[in-house]
């Protein structure tokens, strides 16, 4: 069997499980659910995000253990990741493959030789690496944005799985929207598009992944290279080059992705996988020049602190930022998040969405709470965001920390933000209009939302009597017929109130229970009120979990919002002083 | 040179073939791990309570053949359990109550066939017999094989332990019924319970003319008076006519003695008036004898217990309940 | 013979590889190992960088423990008040670094008496160093713009004028703490670099009326010390300044009530504001030295309840005259 044959079903093999994995990311316990699939395990896998959080953070998670077996074996064997398991590279791979079948061999072989942009990936990994490592107090770690599996994570979690199921609705009874789609869809598919420019676009020029391998795969012991002297230069083997590393001739390396193609298309048999250099030399470096190095240097350096002068990390910071529960600090958070969009995916409600840089630049695909979105808010008794998070940057919280009882009983629920109460939009507040639904939705006991009894006479709310009869006061003006049904309208007689039950186009009719004593003259007026619950926020007990702003009717900008303003990860921005 | 395209030698296959058992292992891995999941770490699912996890997962695995779930497990605690039953819930809160889970069944053939199941966490089964006894509708058939059980037309309910379960279905279909007995049965071969579902106190009532499954237990107040709190009361039919006995065991006999007094005074309060008791036995340890507008009322205390009778048509078989009530709980007083 | 040769090349080459590739693989294990966290990150900072302020105080000495001196010379008052104390020799020890933390809250000038007047302030550090310190700070974290408290309030060319070495402060020199007694001092940061070098910590400061506290003496000074957003405690701010004497060990409190701020505290705004009452109070407990300065204000003790709080967690009494305070008058 010939190793190209193994190579095309591992690539499929990996594309296929990780396919599977996005798809499987959902709560429950079905087979194609959440269970206990690994579906981190690419991301795991990635030593671009070990090696970032390692900068960031001086330690390495214990799940991201797996990135040191890749390490390993990129060391001895090269960059196989790329061309064997990477599913990102199998798209760009097969792609480019669909782009070049009809083009005469001499235009691949031209296609395919070795570029100097391809250099441009190193500098990106090494800004990239810089901003993480430099300085410890601003470091941020970036590499989520071009990382291609964070890439590839995010592109088929927040786009294509959505737009697919919105038709079949099996993953998701509803349809599932993520913010600013739009961007993650055009940097996919300028990816992907690429190909046609050049097979395997982002791959040689891009990936900063890719130019980790590189350098790691320096000093692999078994490598592609002529075992034989007798090399005509023909160049067949470079038509179907997927690195560009010209094994023509002296061949690149650290370019190599191990797609076994030019061994496969060398008609003398002369290319083959072997523990010595090849017999017509080979370049191992990476081809970066000393200026190129330190601009890339300097640029990592500079990048992180001139981001920061926009103070979003201090008395600048960006209220409408609302981080899921478990959420580390948010200078902490922004050295793990790798904007692999997971927690979007996970979280049953849909209330998690990709960032935008409303927030700073660094917001950009960040976890970011959008409660007008999905179903409600973040549900109580949730914690499947952290579940799921490569590394950490949201904690695996149990829903006891969340709740704040049993042992955390003592340091409380954690609380998201705070709401807060637009009177100018409130129903009851600005409208005299009734209307208590962010009340009875509050999920924590006892409520975070109480509200206090008023009445408010209503617009052309004085009447004059014609008659009364019973309990049925005939008035002179027209009003509209069952207006004052519903139950929340009392008239006001004599300073007495009372409830209306019903009313006709000229006449109210009043709870039978109260009796009017003294008949009133004709000519006497009576005004007739709204009763309003108004609502008050208890800043205590409210965990700013976003069900109120959910189900506000005021659908638009809506009358109650929650604010970051009382979140417990960020203690500088407490708004009560516990006791 | 002649061209010599290379055909995989033995080599390169054996490596070849040891590359796609690895990715067989890698697949086989996968799936073995994913098989071993704990969804409570997901927060949504799990619940712990006193007797061990109860899931609600398990709930919702609770689904009878041929039907499946609709829509999601609702949790209800005492501080909301008004959004799900209103009125009723100072009822269970009063009693103990601590969480409902409640879960939606419908025909997998037909879609207005539906049903929902109430599983009230009382705390522990004397709460659970409580709310059973006290809301069981008069006239009903009783499950043979279930010690405190009963269905109606289109429901069912049942105590298991420390759980007080409903299932309540939108029709009264034979399809229906079979299924609500399913996830009876379902539910009590999966929960496990504490200890053995006795309530000790139900064998102090008299066997002889008693009333099946008419035993209930008053928590907070019995025949309106508050001073009989925790109160075993059942019926019994005596030449013909129905008479109701109860009894409550007290911390100790003063507190007997003082509870039966506050009783017999509410009584006589409320326009009972006493009367003398014809049997010598009876009056000698000091019963009290009531008419209540008709009916006879008897109070009394024997050891930690204070016990009576209630609505007798007639004295006689007040008496004679009386009697027995005291043969019975004079065993229980020299037994301990 | 090249066929050889190239062999040898190609083991040599292989063989420096494998050695490269196996040094890699056991720095990227070691990495592995050295960093490795098995439980990810906790909520909260870490214990371990939290900090303690030192003890800064000097061993009791019964009958020397406040002093209180009449005199409208704040020099000459604060002079005879040490001496009576034993002497500036006492508190401070031959090559010691001494942190001064006056009041220097406001961007005020000194005439409107919301700060400690930079003359005593001079004073003080002058007497430091008679004493042999090597080094003295003055130091604060003002409520306004550090650099203009400093400068407008006179005090910064008063220290540097004495010879000391004036910080203003600076993020890099906060630090968390816990106050493991405390209710709101919990993982709150400090500022806390000029006082860890420092040896010795005399706190500066005028005697006030406040608006929200009752009073700003010697024990409120402390709030200078407190970080991040600090004003959150003015919801509890009776506990904050109870715990701040809980949290703050100083060798030395001068309570200048030379003129005190009757109303309008803590900014006041007017001369009216002040009256003169001709008093320096110099005390190794600074519940006695508040519990006595408040009575220049015409309150008793029992309208500051964070001088209760205090003294009920132990930092000191509010009973002065069980301490034996000695008077004196200087011209």
């Amino acid at each position: 069997m010939k190793i190209v044959t193994v190579r095309r079903i591992s690539q499929i093999f990996f594309f296929v499980l990780f396919v599977w994995f996005c798809i499987v990311s959902t709560v429950g316990e079905k087979f194609w659910q959440i269970r206990a699939w690994p579906v981190n395990w690419f991301l795991q896998l990635d030593p671009l995000v070990a090696i970032g959080t390692i900068l960031t953070t001086h330690t390495l998670y214990m799940p991201l253990l797996w990135a040191l077996a890749t390490v390993i074996l990129t060391i001895v064997f090269g960059r196989f990741f790329c061309g064997w398991v990477c599913p990102f590279g199998s798209i760009h791979h097969f792609v480019g493959f669909l782009g070049n079948r009809r083009i005469k061999t001499a235009e691949k072989i031209r296609l395919n030789r070795y570029r100097k942009a391809q250099r441009v990936k190193y500098f990106i990994l090494i800004v990239f690496l810089f901003m993480a490592a430099f300085p410890s107090i601003d470091a941020t770690l970036q590499v989520g944005l071009l990382d291609p599996i964070s890439l590839v994570s995010r592109s088929f979690n927040l786009l294509l799985l959505p737009i697919v199921d919105k038709s079949i609705n099996f993953i998701s009874v509803s349809a599932r929207f993520y913010e600013g789609a739009w961007l993650i869809l055009a940097v996919f598919f300028v990816a992907i598009l690429l190909n046609f420019v050049i097979p395997r676009f982002y791959c040689r020029f891009i990936c900063p992944l890719g130019a980790l391998f590189a350098i790691l795969g320096r000093f692999a012991i078994w490598r592609i290279g002529k075992n034989k002297s007798e090399c005509i230069n023909c160049k067949l083997c470079e038509q179907s080059c997927e690195g560009g590393c010209e094994p023509a001739g002296k061949i690149r390396i650290s370019e190599c992705v191990l797609c076994f193609n030019c061994r496969q298309d060398c008609p003398y048999d002369i290319i083959s996988y072997q523990n010595k250099s090849s017999l017509d030399g080979e370049i191992t470096n990476p081809d970066i020049s000393r200026r190129g190095f330190v601009l890339s240097l300097v640029g990592g350096i500079v990048a992180v602190p001139a981001i920061r002068l926009s103070g979003k990390l201090a008395g600048n910071w960006y209220h409408g930022i609302i981080r899921p529960p478990g959420a580390l600090p948010e200078e902490e958070f922004l050295k793990r998040c790798i904007k692999c969009g997971q927690c979007m995916r996970i979280c049953p409600t849909n209330v998690i969405q990709p960032g935008g840089i409303d927030g700073g630049l660094e917001n950009l695909w960040t976890p970011v709470l959008n409660n007008r979105i999905g179903s409600s808010g973040c549900q109580l008794n949730c914690v499947a965001c952290g579940q799921v998070c490569p590394t950490s940057a949201i904690r695996p919280i149990t829903l006891d920390e969340k709740k704040g009882v049993g042992e955390f009983a003592e340091v409380g629920p954690i609380k998201l933000g705070t709401a807060f109460i637009d009177r100018n939009r409130c129903l009851p507040w600005a409208m005299d209009k009734p209307c208590i639904v962010c009340e009875e939705n509050c999920p924590v006991s006892p409520k975070a939302i109480y509200t206090q009894e008023i009445f408010e006479t209503i617009r052309e709310g004085i009447l004059t009597i014609s008659k009364v009869s019973g309990n049925v006061i005939e008035v002179q003006e027209t009003i509209m017929p069952e207006r004052f049904a519903s139950g929340d309208y009392y008239c006001v007689l004599d300073g007495q109130r009372r409830k209306i039950k019903a009313n006709t186009e000229d006449a109210i009719e009043i709870s039978f229970d109260e009796d009017i004593e003294k008949i009133p003259a004709a000519g006497t007026k009576i005004e007739v009120q709204v009763r309003l619950q108004r609502p008050y926020i208890d800043i205590e007990k409210c965990i700013g979990c976003g069900v109120c702003e959910h189900e506000c009717p005021v659908s638009g900008k809506k009358a109650i919002r929650v604010s970051a303003e009382g979140e417990t990860r960020n203690s500088d921005r407490k708004l009560l002083l516990k006791s | 040179m002649e061209p010599n395209r290379y055909r995989a030698g033995h080599l390169e296959s054996a490596i070849s073939f040891c590359l796609l058992a690895l990715l067989f292992i890698l697949a086989v891995g996968v799936v073995v791990k994913q098989a071993d999941y704990d969804m409570s770490r997901f927060g949504i699912y799990i619940e712990k309570t006193g007797a061990g996890e109860f899931s609600v997962m398990r709930v919702s695995a609770f689904v009878p053949a041929g039907f499946e779930t609709l829509s999601r497990t609702e949790i209800y605690i005492p501080g909301n359990l008004y959004e799900k039953i209103n009125g009723k819930a100072p009822l269970y809160i009063e009693s103990g109550f601590e969480k409902l889970y409640t879960q939606r069944f419908v025909s997998k053939g037909n879609d207005s066939l539906w049903m929902e199941l109430f599983v009230y966490d009382m705390a522990n089964v004397k709460n659970a017999f409580s709310v059973y006894s006290v809301q069981k509708r008069a006239d009903v058939e009783l499950l043979p094989n279930m010690l405190f059980a009963y269905q109606t037309a289109n429901s069912l309910y049942f105590v298991h332990g420390r759980f007080y379960i409903e299932i309540v279905g939108s029709a009264e279909t034979p399809e229906l019924y079979k299924a609500m007995t399913d996830i009876a049965r379902k539910f009590i071969s999966d929960v496990a319970i504490d200890k053995a579902m006795q309530i000790e106190e139900l064998t102090l009532f008299p066997r002889e003319n008693l009333v099946t499954g008419s035993s209930k237990l008053y928590l907070r107040s019995t025949f309106g008076f508050e001073g009989l709190n925790n109160t075993f009361v059942a019926r019994y039919i005596l030449d013909g006519h129905i008479i109701t006995a109860f009894f409550s065991k007290r911390s100790d006999g003063q507190d007997a003695q003082k509870v039966a007094k506050n009783y017999y005074n509410f009584l006589i309060e409320n326009g009972g008036r006493a009367k003398p008791i014809a049997n010598e036995d009876l009056r000698r340890l000091q019963i009290k004898v009531v008419d209540f507008y008709g009916t006879t009322e008897f109070v009394f205390a024997i050891g930690p217990f204070v016990a009576g009778a209630h609505e007798a048509e007639s004295q006689y078989s007040a008496e004679r309940m009386a009697v027995m009530l005291i043969n019975s709980l004079s065993k229980a007083v020299n037994n301990d | 013979m090249t066929e050889s040769n190239d062999k040898k090349i190609q083991r040599r080459q292989f063989l420096a590889r494998v050695g490269k590739a196996g040094v890699s693989i056991a720095a990227a294990g070691f990495i592995t190992c050295k960093l490795y966290d098995k439980q990810g990150p906790k909520a909260g900072v870490d214990i371990g960088s939290l900090v303690t302020l030192p003890d800064f105080s000097v061993p009791d000495k019964p009958g020397q423990v406040i002093s209180i001196v009449k005199g409208a010379s704040r020099v000459k008052a604060v002079n005879k008040a040490i001496e009576l104390l034993g002497g500036i020799k006492r508190f401070i020890n031959e090559g010691e670094a001494v942190a001064i933390k006056p009041n220097v809250a406001f961007a005020s000038p000194p005439m409107l008496g919301a700060t400690a007047n930079p003359e005593l302030v001079a004073e003080v550090v002058r007497l430091c160093y008679k004493a042999g310190a090597r080094q003295v700070i003055v130091t604060d974290n003002p409520i306004n713009d550090p650099s203009s408290c400093f400068k407008l309030s006179g005090i910064g060319k008063a220290a540097s004028n004495a010879g000391a070495e004036v910080i203003l402060p600076r993020p890099n020199l906060f630090k968390h703490t816990m106050l493991t007694r405390g209710k709101l001092i919990k993982n709150w940061p400090i500022f806390y670099g000029p006082f860890a070098r420092a040896d010795k910590l005399i706190g500066i400061a005028p005697i006030k009326h406040h608006h929200r506290a009752g009073a700003s003496m010697s024990m409120k000074n402390w709030y200078g010390l407190l970080g991040g957003r600090r004003n959150i405690f003015h919801q509890d701010i009776n506990t904050i300044i109870a715990e701040l004497a809980m949290m703050v060990k100083p060798t030395l409190v001068i309570l200048d009530a030379t003129q005190v701020m009757m109303t309008n505290g803590p900014t006041g705004g007017s001369v009216k504001d002040l009256r003169w009452a001709n008093t320096m109070i110099a005390s190794c407990d600074m519940l006695a030295a508040d519990a006595y300065g408040c009575t220049l204000l015409d309150l008793k003790v029992s309208d500051l309840p964070y001088l209760i709080k205090a003294q009920n967690a132990g930092a000191g009494t509010t009973d002065y005259e069980s301490l034996k305070p000695i008077f004196a008058t200087v011209s």
